[in-house]
C-alpha cells in the first residue's frame, strides 16, 4: 500500500480567514494522505480546523472569508486547488463526494428526495428521465433505506434524521465517487442510529473499495471504523497515523490528553484526566509550538520554535518531546 | 373544512362591518349631494324635498338598515348624479379595472421577480447597484409625480404614448406601469434579499457538493425556496394596486372602479360610493385568500 501513490493528498495546505481588517490562518500547512480503499479519520476539537479542511478539498469553504492561501490538494494526478470553477465541479460529486453534518439542514425543503437524487445524476450523467430515477432508487437502498420507492416521492421534512442521513448517503452514491468526504455524519444522530450509518459507511468502503475521509470528534467512532487517523489542533495536523499506533502509543501530549478524557465503561469519574487551560484564541497564538500553554512535557525550545511533522517510529507527530 | 367555512364567515363580517365604515363616513364627510343633482337655481325647499326623497333625513342606522334590505333584493341603487342603475353601470367599470390592475399585477411580478433575481445572482456588481438604486427610486416616488412625470416624457416630449383615456394596447402602457411602480421596487427587493439569504442555507452547500451548476442552484432552487415570502405578501401588493387604482385612473382618465369611486366621493354620490368602495374590499379580500391558497399549494410542508 505504502508504493501506491495516494487517493488524496493534501499538502502544506494553508487557508486564511480575511474580514474587513483582520487576517488570521485558519490552517497552516495541514498534511494529509488518503489512501485507496482506507478510511481515514480527522479528529480535533471544535475550532481546530477539521471542517475547514474537508471543505476546502472541493472548494466549498466560505469565499470570502476564508481564502486558500498555499499548498496543494492533489487528486488523480491534478490540483484541485488551481482547478477551474467548471473543472472542481466535474469532481464535484461524480470523484468526490461530501455528506454533511446536519441532515435536516443540509437537504432543499422544497424538493422530494426523488428530485434531489435525480438532479444530482443529472449534473454528471446524461442519462433520461429512467435511468436516473433507477440510479436515484439504487443509492437509496445502498444507502441502507429499506423502502426506497415510499421515501422517493417524500419530502426532507417527512424524514427522520437517520433516513435523512441516509438519503445524504445515496445522492453521495448516486455518480459512484472514489472518495466520500464526511464531515460529523453522525453528530446529530442518537447513537443507535449512528452505529447504523458507520456499519453503511464500512460496507461501503468494504464492498465499492470506496475511500471515506471523515471529519469526527468522536474518539469511540475513530476507534470502531477508521484505518487511519489525524489529529488536529489549531489548524495544524499534530499527530497522524495508523488507528491502532496512535491509540495504542499515542505520541503528542495532546493525543494522550484527548485518549484520558474519553470516559471508559465502568471507570470512575475521577479515571478521566482532563486538559489543562484552553484552546488559544487565533490571534494569540504562541509563537512556538500552538500547545505549549497546556503541556505538562514542555521544553525551553517550545516556546521559541514551532515544531514540524516527522516521521516517528509508525506515524508521523509535531512535537519537541514526544512521548514514548 | 371548518377553516374554509370560517374564512367565509370572518369574509362577510369584514364586508358588513366595511360597508358600515363606508356608509356612515361618507354622510358625516358633510358636503351636499344636491349640488350635483339639482341645478344651481333649485330653492332650498327643492332640495330639501330631494334630501327627503332619498331617505337622508332619517336618522343614519335606519338609512343603513334601509340599504341593506334593498341591497339583499338585489337592488344596489342608482346613481344621485344620474340617476343610472348601478347594476348595468359596474360591469363596463369592472371590466375596465381588471384590465389595468391584471396588467399591473403582471408588471409587479413578472419585472419585479426577475430583476430581483438578477441583482441576487450578480450581487454588489454595477448591474445589482443599478437595479437596487432603481428599486429605491421607485419606492421613493409618489404615484401621482411619477405618473405626471411619464406623461411629460412619454407623452408631451416623445409622443409615444397617449396621456390619457381608453383605447387600444397603447393606452394601457404607462398607467399600468405607474401603477405598478411600488410594487416592482418592493418586490425586486424581497426578491433579492429572499434570494441571498437562501443562499447562504446549509442545503447550498450540499447542492454545490453534489455538482450542480451555480445558474440550476440559483435559478431552481434558491428561487423555489425565495418565491414563498413573494406569495405569501402577494396579497399586500393586490390591495396596495387596488389603493392606487384611485389615484392613476383619476390622472390618466383610465373609467374604472377607481374613477367613478373618486368623483362619486367628489359629488356626494352615496349610492356609488357605497357599492364600489365595498367591491375593493371584495378585491382585497379575495387577493388576500389567494395568496394564502398560493402559499399553501407552493409550500410542501402544508400541502396534504
Amino acid at each position: 500500500m505504502t508504493n501506491e501513490t495516494p487517493l488524496l493528498e493534501i499538502k502544506d495546505l494553508s487557508v486564511g480567514l480575511r474580514a474587513s481588517n483582520i487576517a488570521y490562518d485558519i490552517l497552516r500547512k495541514v498534511s494529509l494522505t488518503v489512501n485507496r480503499n482506507e478510511i481515514l479519520a480527522v479528529v480535533g476539537e471544535s475550532g481546530c480546523g477539521k471542517s475547514v479542511t474537508a471543505l476546502s478539498i472541493l472548494q466549498l469553504q466560505s469565499n470570502p472569508p476564508l481564502f486558500i492561501t498555499g499548498g496543494s490538494i492533489m487528486y488523480g494526478g491534478r490540483d484541485l486547488v488551481t482547478l477551474s470553477k467548471k473543472a472542481i465541479r466535474a469532481v464535484r460529486g461524480s470523484e468526490i463526494a461530501m455528506i454533511f453534518q446536519d441532515p435536516m439542514s443540509a437537504l432543499d425543503p422544497m424538493f422530494t428526495v426523488g428530485t434531489l437524487l435525480t438532479s444530482a445524476v443529472h449534473a454528471h450523467q446524461s442519462v433520461g428521465k429512467d435511468v436516473a430515477e433507477k440510479i436515484a432508487l439504487e443509492a437509496l437502498e445502498d444507502a441502507g433505506i429499506e423502502d426506497p420507492k415510499r421515501r422517493f416521492g417524500e419530502y426532507p421534512f417527512h424524514l427522520s434524521g437517520g433516513v435523512a442521513q441516509r438519503v445524504m448517503i445515496a445522492l453521495a452514491l448516486v455518480n459512484n465517487p472514489k472518495l466520500i468526504v464526511a464531515d460529523e455524519p453522525t453528530t446529530a444522530l442518537d447513537v443507535t442510529v449512528q452505529a447504523q450509518i458507520l456499519d453503511r459507511l464500512k460496507e461501503l468502503k468494504k464492498d465499492r473499495g470506496m475511500s471515506i475521509m471523515l471529519i469526527t470528534h468522536n474518539l469511540g467512532v475513530v476507534a470502531s471504523v477508521a484505518d487511519r487517523m489525524a489529529v488536529m489542533y489549531t489548524g495544524e495536523v499534530v499527530e497522524m497515523g495508523a488507528v491502532s499506533d496512535v491509540f495504542d502509543k499515542p505520541q503528542h501530549p495532546y493525543t494522550t490528553g484527548l485518549l484520558g478524557a474519553v470516559p471508559r465503561l465502568g471507570g470512575a469519574a475521577s479515571d478521566l484526566t482532563p486538559i489543562v487551560g484552553r484552546v488559544p484564541q487565533l490571534d494569540e497564538l504562541p509563537v512556538g509550538c500552538t500547545f505549549v500553554d497546556r503541556c505538562s512535557r514542555a521544553v525551553e525550545q517550545c516556546s521559541t520554535t514551532r515544531p514540524t511533522l516527522q516521521v516517528r517510529g509508525r506515524a508521523e507527530v509535531r512535537c519537541h518531546n514526544p512521548v514514548g | 373544512m371548518i377553516a374554509i367555512v370560517k374564512r367565509v364567515l370572518l369574509t362577510f363580517l369584514l364586508l358588513l362591518l366595511s360597508s358600515l365604515a363606508v356608509f356612515a363616513a361618507i354622510r358625516l364627510s358633510g358636503g351636499d349631494v344636491t349640488a350635483a343633482r339639482l341645478p344651481a337655481s333649485a330653492t332650498a325647499e327643492d332640495r330639501e324635498l330631494f334630501r327627503e326623497q332619498i331617505g337622508l333625513n332619517k336618522p343614519i342606522l335606519t338609512q343603513y338598515v334601509d340599504y341593506l334590505a334593498k341591497v339583499a333584493k338585489g337592488d344596489l341603487g342608482n346613481s344621485l348624479t344620474n340617476n343610472a342603475k348601478i347594476s348595468s353601470l359596474a360591469t363596463e367599470k369592472i371590466k375596465n379595472s381588471l384590465i389595468l390592475g391584471t396588467a399591473a399585477i403582471v408588471l409587479v411580478f413578472g419585472i419585479g421577480i426577475p430583476l430581483g433575481m438578477m441583482a441576487a445572482f450578480r450581487r454588489n456588481s454595477w448591474l445589482d447597484t443599478s437595479i437596487s438604486s432603481a428599486s429605491v427610486a421607485g419606492m421613493a416616488i409618489p404615484n401621482f409625480w411619477l405618473a405626471l412625470l411619464v406623461v411629460w416624457l412619454f407623452s408631451s416630449s416623445l409622443g409615444w404614448f397617449p396621456s390619457a383615456g381608453q383605447g387600444g394596447f397603447k393606452y394601457l402602457v404607462l398607467p399600468s406601469i405607474v401603477l405598478a411602480a411600488e410594487g416592482i421596487a418592493l418586490t425586486v427587493r424581497m426578491t433579492r434579499s429572499a434570494m441571498l439569504e437562501n443562499l447562504s442555507q446549509d442545503f447550498v452547500r450540499t447542492l454545490r457538493a453534489s455538482g450542480l451548476s451555480e445558474g440550476r442552484i440559483y435559478f431552481k432552487h434558491i428561487l423555489r425556496n425565495s418565491l414563498l415570502p413573494i406569495i405569501s405578501l402577494a396579497g399586500l401588493r393586490v390591495g396596495q394596486i387596488v389603493g392606487y387604482a384611485l389615484v392613476v385612473e383619476t390622472i390618466f382618465g383610465w373609467p374604472g372602479v377607481g374613477q367613478i369611486l373618486v368623483n362619486g366621493v367628489l359629488r356626494r354620490d352615496y349610492p356609488i360610493v357605497q357599492f364600489f368602495s365595498l367591491l375593493l374590499v371584495v378585491v382585497v379580500t379575495l387577493g388576500n385568500l389567494a395568496a394564502n391558497v398560493g402559499y399553501t399549494l407552493a409550500n410542501p410542508r402544508l400541502r396534504k
